[in-house]
């Protein structure tokens, strides 16, 4: 990732959080609880208090892995919160449940702000770069979590585009946060 | 950084970022040497971060993770070398990726380390051969016996009786609880026992500092017998003032705020 222009207050919180500095925890519940609980709610609904608290728990075991070169605080803590929420839906569909049918997400009047990490502002731009059917699908399967065949399902595409879709729509939100231009593979 | 030419690698870092991978990827994905890399998963959770509509955690939630996490974080928990530090964590010092650092040979231990093990085992046959043939130690104090010791020792530590309502007719027993001790214990008899796997009962304290909409939650517990039934009290924060003891039915595991829908006892403290 590019080195993200954040604050030295972002980059020290979490290294505060590995040091077992006494109100640091709080600090970071402080500044991180909203956008972990939003991610959990977007993930699970009104059963989010459970995996919001997984969530702090994996961050505080992680919190030393954390480089502020390789990424901003707020993606490093969305990464850990999605790798949970992630787990949580593998089991979860282990179990025979229902699902909704999901609206593309748009993108978040925040993420083109100032206030935003960097890195969502230039996901946010390089999203809005994606054909519209690509966006779509990418959305569907990063903030909806659905299956390439659920999408297949719901937007009438063939699998393999569906496949397509998803795979080099992240690799090019991938190369725009990296800086680089990547052919795919 | 992943080898631009392995469409395999790519396709597993894509999988992993947006739908997990199953044990048989996640080991082919290690045996790639690809394991470490998270720009996938950063990829996707600046997408997510982009197109996320941001709302406030409930207070109540960001209490709750405190008071569970805290102490066990000052203890040393997230301190990288810590023997309580997660596995992943490794020995990399704070801020620098563990993630990025390639797998360690295996660890050579120091002579003085085995001769360390060796001295303990003995130390550990000798006091187990000690404690049986003395016999088994005086057995932990019953709950009853706790509850008494409590009342009879703590000024502040009077049983106040429940309040059956008609969720639980029926029910009845005391809670008391101390104050300077910050313990105590709920006695019931005649609740019915709950099935763990579909509810739990969970006890609320109502603090008079505290806002009231959010009570102390004072653990989650089962019935699983009739009769009396000695419960303790775990409160999850520090209660200056408690004014009202109150039982609800809830999901396994307990919840974080209820909805107060399904109330079955409670006691008033004066």
């Amino acid at each position: 990732m590019q080195p993200a222009p954040h604050t030295v207050h972002d980059a020290a919180l979490l290294s505060r959080v590995a040091r077992g500095e006494p109100g640091a925890v709080r600090d970071c519940l402080a500044r991180y609880g909203a956008l972990v609980w939003s991610l959990a709610r977007r993930f699970e609904g009104n059963d989010a208090e459970d995996a919001v608290q997984e969530i702090f728990l994996d961050l505080w075991k992680s919190a030393a892995r954390f480089d502020p070169r390789l990424s901003s605080e707020p993606t490093f803590v969305a990464m850990i919160a999605r790798r949970r929420l992630i787990d949580r839906r593998r089991m979860r569909l282990r179990r025979p449940t229902t699902e909704t049918i999901a609206a593309e997400p748009p993108i978040a009047d925040h993420a083109r702000g100032p206030d935003t990490c960097a890195e969502a502002s230039q996901a946010a731009r390089a999203l809005e770069q994606l054909r519209p059917e690509q966006r779509r699908v990418l959305l569907l399967a990063t903030c909806h979590g659905m299956s390439h065949g659920e999408i297949a399902e719901q937007t009438g595409m063939p699998l393999g585009t569906v496949k397509a879709h998803v795979r080099r729509g992240l690799q090019s939100i991938r190369a725009a946060l990296l800086g680089v231009h990547e052919e795919a593979p | 950084m992943t080898r631009p030419d392995d469409p395999r690698i790519h396709d597993l870092l894509a999988d992993r970022a947006l739908h997990g991978l199953d044990d048989a990827d996640s080991r082919e994905l290690h045996s790639l040497g690809a394991d470490t890399d998270d720009t996938y998963d950063l990829a996707a959770a600046a997408i997510d971060i982009a197109t996320l509509p941001i709302e406030p955690m409930p207070t109540a939630l960001a209490d709750h993770i405190l008071a569970a996490r805290v102490p066990r974080t000052l203890a040393g928990w997230a301190i990288p070398g810590s023997p309580l530090a997660a596995p992943d964590v490794g020995d990399a010092p704070a801020g620098h990726p563990a993630t990025r650092t390639p797998a360690r040979p295996a660890r050579r231990h120091h002579p003085a380390v085995t001769w360390f093990a060796v001295a303990a085992t003995i130390l550990v046959v000798v006091g187990a051969s000690w404690w049986l043939l003395r016999g088994r130690p005086a057995p932990a104090p019953t709950l009853a016996a706790l509850r008494a010791d409590l009342i009879a020792r703590a000024s502040d530590a009077a049983p106040v009786a429940w309040k059956a309502t008609p969720e639980a007719p029926g029910a009845s027993g005391d809670v008391v609880w101390s104050p300077s001790a910050q313990r105590g214990y709920m006695r019931f008899v005649g609740l019915a026992p709950n099935d763990p796997a579909k509810t739990q009962y969970q006890l609320w304290i109502f603090d008079r500092t505290r806002d009231q909409a959010f009570p102390v939650d004072g653990g989650v517990f089962d019935v699983t017998a009739s009769g009396e039934v000695i419960v303790p009290i775990t409160a999850k924060l520090h209660v200056d003032d408690a004014t009202l003891f109150a039982v609800t039915v809830e999901r396994p595991g307990g919840v974080v705020v209820s909805r107060r829908e399904h109330i079955v006892v409670t006691a008033a403290r004066s």
